[in-house]
């Protein structure tokens, strides 16, 4: 299964590259969820209601 | 004669061969044990697990090598600010009269008007008592012939599309509003006027706006 990657040297390096891209995403994701949740209720995002009273304003673009 | 010496040097091969692999058994002394370093896998299983962290290992450079390189092109990218006071220069010899120019300052368009004359007696034609947010054109302009503001519509925010709506100067297709020639919310839901940001003309042929 995994020999198949191996037989031809483009498609090795293609797949080493393509999994770097893969990898990165993944990768971010994961420490961004783990740096998240070590620092729950510290992050803005979690304290902000409780310096913008009267809720957040609504963005929406139209 | 040749052939006798092969086979000598054979025979000779063969009983050192022989000898090797039974030293454990011929020697007085204690041998290491290798077996638990050996194992009975394929070479092809082998082979493939050598060239598998081989990869992994390409990968995590590629990676780390990509993100090395992303953040240090970032790093010359205008920090937030710097964007936050910049200001953008205008050439206006090139906006012929009766054209419209958008140009983008701090990520919000900027609307430059060169109007015509009667565009501009037209502004100042209109009855401002009778308008929503009431403004004399010559409160909106530096210049006459030089209309400039922000194209965001005072509503919701989109961006108005120039040269139409029902008084010949802006319309916001989100919701209807209709501005004139000099930027005045005429009808639709806007409650107020486009907005006029700083500018400057700093020579007769340049607009500083910010």
């Amino acid at each position: 299964m995994l020999s198949a990657l191996f037989q031809r040297n483009s498609v090795y390096v293609a797949t080493v590259f393509g999994g770097a891209f893969a990898f990165e995403g993944f990768f971010d994701k994961a420490i961004n969820t783990w740096y998240d949740n070590h620092n729950k209720g510290k992050l803005w995002k979690d304290v902000k209601g409780k310096f913008l009273e009267g809720g957040d304003e609504d963005e929406d673009d139209d | 004669m040749l052939s006798r010496t092969f086979r000598a040097g054979l025979t000779v091969k063969n009983s050192v061969r022989s000898l090797s692999s039974t030293t454990k058994t011929l020697s007085s002394y204690d041998q290491p044990d290798f077996s638990s370093y050996l194992h009975n896998r394929s070479e092809s299983t082998n082979r493939n697990f050598a060239y598998f962290m081989v990869g992994s290992m390409g990968l995590l450079s590629a990676a780390g090598a990509k993100s090395t390189v992303e953040t240090f092109l970032s790093s010359m990218a205008a920090s937030a600010d710097v964007l936050a006071m910049a200001k953008v220069e205008v050439k206006l010899g090139a906006i012929p009269e009766g054209k419209n120019v958008i140009v983008k300052w701090q990520g919000k368009p900027v609307f430059i008007r060169h109007r015509t004359a009667s565009e501009i007696d037209e502004a100042n034609a209109v009855e401002i008592n009778g308008l929503r947010d009431p403004q004399a054109d010559a409160d909106r302009v530096k210049k006459p012939e030089w209309l400039i503001m922000l194209g965001i519509c005072t509503h919701l925010g989109c961006v108005p599309i120039g040269e139409s709506g029902d008084f010949g100067g802006w319309f916001c297709p989100c919701h209807g509003s209709h501005y004139d020639i000099s930027g005045r919310i005429r009808k639709g839901p806007a409650p107020l006027n486009l907005e006029i940001p700083e500018y400057d003309f700093t020579d007769e042929e340049t607009l500083l706006v910010g």
